[in-house]
């Protein structure tokens, strides 16, 4: 016998079934609503678990998007400054190559180094550049300007007290650029070569020479050698005079008796005693000496001590011992070093120190613009001398100031790459997302009204089954 | 023939039809009644009778009772199924609540974590912006409140376990009450032989109420009264009802406990034993493991934080958040060991390494100080620091530690690079110095004690002389004679005129007056020691120019160590051909040589691996005079985990989901939001640091990233969730299938009940035809005799 069926079962079951249906009909209703097929993570936990890391990883490419849009900017603005910096540099050039061929009046030059002290600055505020309040060639010194002009004692120099450090900002998985450049990297040069020691033609060199190597100084300086006065080792009886005296280091000297004379370096001999006496020696140089007699020893070597200094005499060293190949000199101002060896040191005069190799855009600047204003008085031809031999630092300072431009420009075009990268990473993470959790709305729909169709089915079928009994047809 | 022929079967006949009739009725009355069984009438042939002529002629119908049609054994199924499936509809309730707590994947903490990290990348595209260092803070702000208000909604769940058992076991109480008197009822009825149908249903539909919350062991006695046994404890027996009650645990679990006894009743099925599952497991289970992803992230980004430096630079004063708990009853904070001073976050063995910075110079200085859990007490620690250079520290009545810096000094707890490594000059420095040719200890026990050594100072030549004597008393082995017992007993001995320094491991001692004419010798006096502790007798001069050596970098390797710089011959930095700086690890192994010859251009920054970079001045350097420097270089600078434990320039207070927050320092002034290493306004390496948690791996989070460990919960929670839901479908639609099958055997189908009615209709008419064709068979008969 088949199963007994009462009017309950048929109430219960009716009932189990629309309600199956509705709540099927209400999810399908929550998911072509929100989009989505996953509302909780119950609604399929396996999808739920690869929903939370695509997000993570979508919500992390949106802001590794925005770090690449802030990056191109930040990189933007650094090199329209620099691109600012190359124009100017190349003003300078101009005006370089100006002083450098036709002959022009004192006034002329310094028409021209006017205008090279207001490029000096426009650069220096271009190195000092900002973004919303940051400062861009500082490295991670950010909060205080990178470059300060400061003038002393020491004549003009710029100096930078940023750091080295990058600010390394992440712009795609796993990639790190660095958002700024060091601004010494682009306005300061280290090319450094060997160091060079000058003088004006006619003018005898001092006999001093570059130690090669080790040296810090920067662009043009001046080494100074003075007498310093006679070292202990002279004889008892003779001590300087006030007259001229351009003979530094050891020196030979012959007494003779009856009558009394001394001769230095093999140069004529002068009757004693003698008050300021001129002594020269044989190479033609001269020492003044005040001689009171003839010593117990008549013949030997004393030394005439050489003050020296690349500081226009702020700070002097003092040599008696002139055996050095390397003896170290300290600017006091700007605290760079230069070792000469004075070996050969047998005059006072100046060198022209030239640091070659080390023209920055700063340097070239401030020595151009002394150039012009010529305050050390050169000559027409010399000054056009140095402008010309500047040309090499003006192209040098630029090309840095070019290298800085191509590395922001090649980053900047790496970073259209990598954004090309975030973007497509995206664009596969949100597909990939929207697989596992987006509701596939034509799917969706179509089932909604199928299960539209069967709710409305089972409700008129249960009322008619539900209706029907022997009731309704006994009268 | 007799005259009473018919009647008696007759009247049989309509008092079966109609008694029919009514339970019919009776049936379709109750054919939505819950728990109704259909009744039916029984009947019989009466008792026949003999006649005269030996025929057996029967006298009708009897009616033998009505019935409840009932298959007890299903019966008992279905109680079962009810319990199974109050179960699974409170597991089912429970895991969606939590699942609406999670508020996943729309909205809910990984999206608050993804903030944070979210903010720490903005930020590091511009650590100096104020308003980006704000947003770091407010995501923390975020995070923590998601975290709190997590805990606290899965806390008040938790807690409505109780309330929601107490009301379940009144309903248990009220049925039991109900099935004693019902118990009463029936007994009384059915002692006179009647069956109580009705109230048999009602006391059925009670139990079945009953199975629902608990399970339950319904016996039936001959008398027809029910007892019920609930966990062994007879809550019904016959008219009696024993109430069960709700109580807590010493745990503060909640229990049921039966009558008078005190022990818990268990339970096994239905609701309430489903509420009491979840109040150990489901819950607490996902709270304890919320609460240990809380913690870790804590104690990660807090681990960074405190190391880190804020934007506003060196601290001039701070205090710690917490502070010991009094944890050997002296009624004093501080005196108690580290390691039972209860803090959340247990100090570790290990090291705090606190800088202090010249504000107006920017030197710095940094010390180590080695903390031992086991034999340390904050006190210690405040003393430690109050012996460092311009800082002070104590132990305030709260417990709590605060540190000052005297004015013009600053100090910070970062494993930045020390810029200026060669502070003592014992490198470069203008003051002459002679320094051992290698590391300590030296082995001195070869010297006859006390032994002694002349310290030779002076300007020029050396006018001053100062002895300096070893004991052996002065050293716990003089065959291992360590630097720092030197270092103290050559200074004991030592005026004004020098000092000795312990530098990288290595024993110098330096002259206190600088320039190229100051001049250091040593000379031994009774003894050699000079031999053992490999210091040169040859005098030596000072500088005029100190050569400067500075460092630039972040560390990158993975553990603290120290780096030793030491030359490899004499010359001159950028002069002497092939001149080398050899750097040695605290192990003594040669970590690089760097080429400071004549290729060599002074103040050029050298690269020396994992992010350091050096550079040296112009000037002389003397591998004879044992010159050199020592610079840490700190993966982490605090190993102790102390400043975490005292939320110390943290990040976030808190130990667990329940009270993470934002330390409110923070939320005042996000300048003290530690972004970098250094006191660059732009080093956003802490901030890298922070990102690098994102990937890293946690041991405590069972060596998943912070991110994955959620996802895991929430994976797991989905899963438990549907699964409760399929449980709850499976365990339902059996149910509704033995209901079925109930109903199909003791439920009331109308048709079948109209055609009992017409059925009784039917053969009511017939035999009240019957009597009346009797009885005029009767008058026939009458009439007969007229």
């Amino acid at each position: 016998m088949s199963m007994r069926i009462t009017q309950g079962m048929l109430y219960s079951r009716a009932l189990a079934d629309v309600q199956r249906g509705l709540f099927r009909y209400a999810q399908l209703q929550q998911e072509v609503a929100t989009g989505r097929r996953v509302n909780r993570p119950s609604d399929d936990p396996a999808a739920a678990l690869r929903i939370l890391p695509l997000r993570n990883d979508l919500r992390n490419l949106d802001q590794l998007g925005s770090n690449v849009a802030l990056a191109r900017e930040t990189l933007n603005t650094s090199a329209s400054s620099l691109e600012d910096a190359s124009t100017l540099m190349q003003r300078v050039r101009e005006l370089t190559t100006q002083a450098a061929n036709g002959t022009m009046s004192s006034e002329d030059r310094r028409n021209i180094g006017a205008e090279i002290d207001q490029l000096l600055q426009q650069i220096v505020s271009i190195g000092n550049s900002r973004r919303s309040d940051r400062y861009l060639f500082g490295g991670t010194q950010s909060g205080s300007a990178p470059f300060d002009i400061i003038e002393d004692g020491g004549g003009t120099r710029v100096v930078y007290r940023g750091n080295h450090e990058t600010l390394d900002i992440e712009v795609a998985p796993g990639v790190n650029t660095a958002l700024n450049l060091a601004g010494d990297a682009i306005f300061q040069q280290r090319n450094r070569g060997a160091t060079l020691f000058s003088v004006p033609a006619g003018v005898t060199p001092t006999g001093a020479t570059p130690a090669g190597g080790g040296d810090t100084g920067i662009g043009f300086g001046e080494l100074d050698v003075t007498f310093a006065g006679l070292h202990t080792d002279a004889p008892p009886t003779v001590s300087a005079g006030n007259g001229t005296t351009n003979a530094v280091g050891p020196l030979s000297f012959t007494f003779t008796s009856g009558p009394d004379t001394l001769s230095v370096g093999g140069g004529p001999a002068l009757n004693l005693p003698i008050t300021d006496g001129a002594f020269m020696t044989a190479d033609g140089r001269t020492i003044s000496l005040t001689v009171t007699g003839v010593p117990p020893t008549t013949s030997g070597t004393f030394t005439s001590k050489a003050g020296l200094s690349i500081d226009g005499g702020e700070s002097v060293m003092e040599i008696s011992d002139f055996s050095s190949n390397s003896l170290m000199l300290r600017d006091s101002y700007d605290g760079t070093v230069l070792n000469v060896n004075v070996q050969n040191l047998i005059r006072t005069g100046s060198e022209d120190v030239e640091y070659s190799g080390t023209f920055d855009a700063f340097t070239t600047l401030i020595s151009l613009r002394d150039l012009m204003n010529n305050d050390d008085e050169l000559s027409d031809e010399s000054v056009r001398e140095r402008v010309a031999q500047m040309l090499t630092a003006v192209d040098g300072a630029h090309d840095a100031v070019l290298d800085g431009l191509r590395e922001l420009g090649f980053r900047s075009s790496s970073m259209d790459m990598l954004n090309n990268r975030v973007e497509g990473l995206r664009i596969s993470r949100q597909e990939s997302l929207s697989m596992v959790q987006d509701t596939d709305m034509a799917e969706a729909i179509l089932e909604l009204q199928r299960q539209d169709l069967s709710y409305q089915t089972a409700l008129q079928v249960t009322s008619r089954v539900i209706q029907t009994s022997l009731t309704g047809i006994l009268r | 023939m007799s005259l009473g022929f018919g009647f008696t079967s007759g009247l049989r006949a309509l008092a079966a039809a109609r008694l029919g009739m009514q339970t019919a009725g009776n049936n379709i009355a109750n054919v939505n009644t819950l728990g109704y069984s259909r009744q039916r009438m029984e009947l019989s042939a009466a008792l026949p009778y003999s006649t005269g002529s030996g025929f057996q002629i029967g006298s009708g119908v009897e009616i033998g009772g009505v019935f409840g049609i009932v298959d007890q054994g299903l019966q008992r199924r279905i109680q079962l199924q009810q319990g199974l499936v109050g179960a699974a509809e409170v597991d089912q309730l429970r895991f969606n609540e939590i699942e609406g707590i999670l508020s996943e994947p729309n909205g809910g903490l990984s999206e608050s974590l993804q903030g944070l990290f979210g903010s720490i990348s903005q930020l590091q595209t511009d650590p100096a912006d104020r308003a980006l260092r704000g947003g770091v803070v407010q995501a923390g702000s975020v995070l923590s409140q998601g975290f709190r208000m997590i805990a606290s909604r899965m806390g008040d769940l938790a807690g409505s376990t109780f309330d929601e058992v107490r009301g379940l076991v009144r309903q248990v109480n009220d049925r039991a009450n109900a099935i004693a008197e019902l118990n009463r009822q029936i007994v009384a009825i059915e002692a006179n032989g009647a069956v109580a149908n009705d109230l048999r249903d009602t006391r059925a539909q009670h139990i079945h109420d009953i199975s629902k919350l608990l399970d339950t062991r319904a016996i039936e006695r001959d008398t027809g009264s029910v007892d019920l046994l609930v966990g062994g404890h007879l809550i019904v027996a016959s008219d009696q009802a024993s109430e069960l009650s709700v109580g807590k645990t010493a745990e503060g679990l909640t229990k049921i406990t039966a009558g008078q006894t005190a022990t818990a009743t268990t339970i096994r099925e239905g609701r309430i034993a489903a509420l009491l599952r979840q109040e150990i497991t489901g819950v607490p289970e996902i709270m304890q493991r919320i609460d240990q992803l809380a913690r870790n992230t804590i104690l990660e980004f807090n681990r960074l934080h405190t190391t880190g430096m804020p934007a506003s630079g060196p601290f001039s004063s701070l205090t710690s958040a917490y502070g010991p708990i009094d944890g050997n009853n002296t009624g004093i904070f501080g005196d108690e060991l580290l390691s039972q001073a209860g803090f959340d976050f247990d100090v570790q063995s290990g090291s705090l390494y606190i800088a202090v910075t010249n504000e107006s110079s920017g030197a710095m200085e940094r010390t180590r100080i080695d903390i031992d859990p086991g034999t340390a007490t904050l006190a210690n620690v405040a003393s430690a620091i109050s012996g460092i250079d311009h800082l002070t520290a104590s132990v305030d009545a709260s417990g709590k530690l605060r540190i000052n810096a005297d004015a013009g000094y600053g100090f910070d707890f970062s494993a930045r690079l020390d810029p200026n490594p060669d502070e003592p000059g014992t490198f470069g420095g203008t003051r002459p110095s002679i320094g051992s040719q290698s590391a300590g200890p030296f082995d001195i026990s070869g010297q006859t004690f006390p032994v002694t050594f002349d310290v030779l100072t002076g300007t020029p030549s050396l006018p001053n002389t100062e002895q300096v004597t070893l004991q052996a008393s002065d050293f716990a082995n003089t065959s291992a004679a360590t630097v720092d017992e030197l270092v103290a007993a050559i200074n004991d001995d030592l005026g004004t005129e020098a000092t000795a320094h312990n530098i990288g491991g290595r024993l110098v001692i330096q002259s206190s007056q600088g320039g190229s004419t100051s001049q250091l010798g040593l000379a031994n006096g009774s003894g050699s020691v000079l031999g053992d502790l490999q210091l040169s007798t040859t005098t030596t001069s000072g500088r005029d120019i100190a050569l400067d050596v500075a460092v630039e970098g972040n560390y990158t390797g993975d553990n603290n160590d120290e780096y030793v710089f030491v030359p490899t011959g004499d010359g001159q930095i950028g002069r002497t051909a092939g001149l080398q700086i050899e750097v040695y690890n605290k192990a003594g192994t040669l970590v690089t040589r760097l080429d400071v010859g004549d290729q060599y251009e002074p103040d050029d920054p050298i690269d020396i691996g994992d992010g350091i970079s050096v550079s040296f001045g112009p000037g002389s350097v003397s591998a004879t005079d044992g010159q050199t420097f020592a610079m840490d270089v700190l993966a982490d600078s605090d190993t102790s985990d102390l400043l975490v434990a005292l939320g110390m320039n943290a990040f976030f207070l808190g130990s667990s989901a329940s009270d993470i927050e934002v330390d409110p320092r923070l939320l005042s002034n996000p300048d003290g939001l530690s972004a970098g290493m250094t006191l660059a306004d732009g080093d956003a390496n802490n901030l890298e640091r922070m990102l690098g948690l994102r990937e890293q791996n946690i041991d405590d989070l069972s060596a998943n990233s912070i991110e994955d460990f959620y996802a895991d919960i929430v994976g797991e929670i989905g899963f438990d969730t549907a699964a409760a839901t399929d449980t709850l479908q499976a365990q339902s639609q059996l149910l509704e299938h033995l209901e079925a099958e109930r109903q199909s055997i003791s439920g009331v189908n109308i048709d079948e009940e109209m055609v009992s009615m017409m059925q009784y209709q039917q053969s009511y008419e017939a035999a009240a035809r019957f009597i009346t064709i009797a009885q005029q068979m009767t008058d026939t008969l009458i009439n007969l005799g007229r």
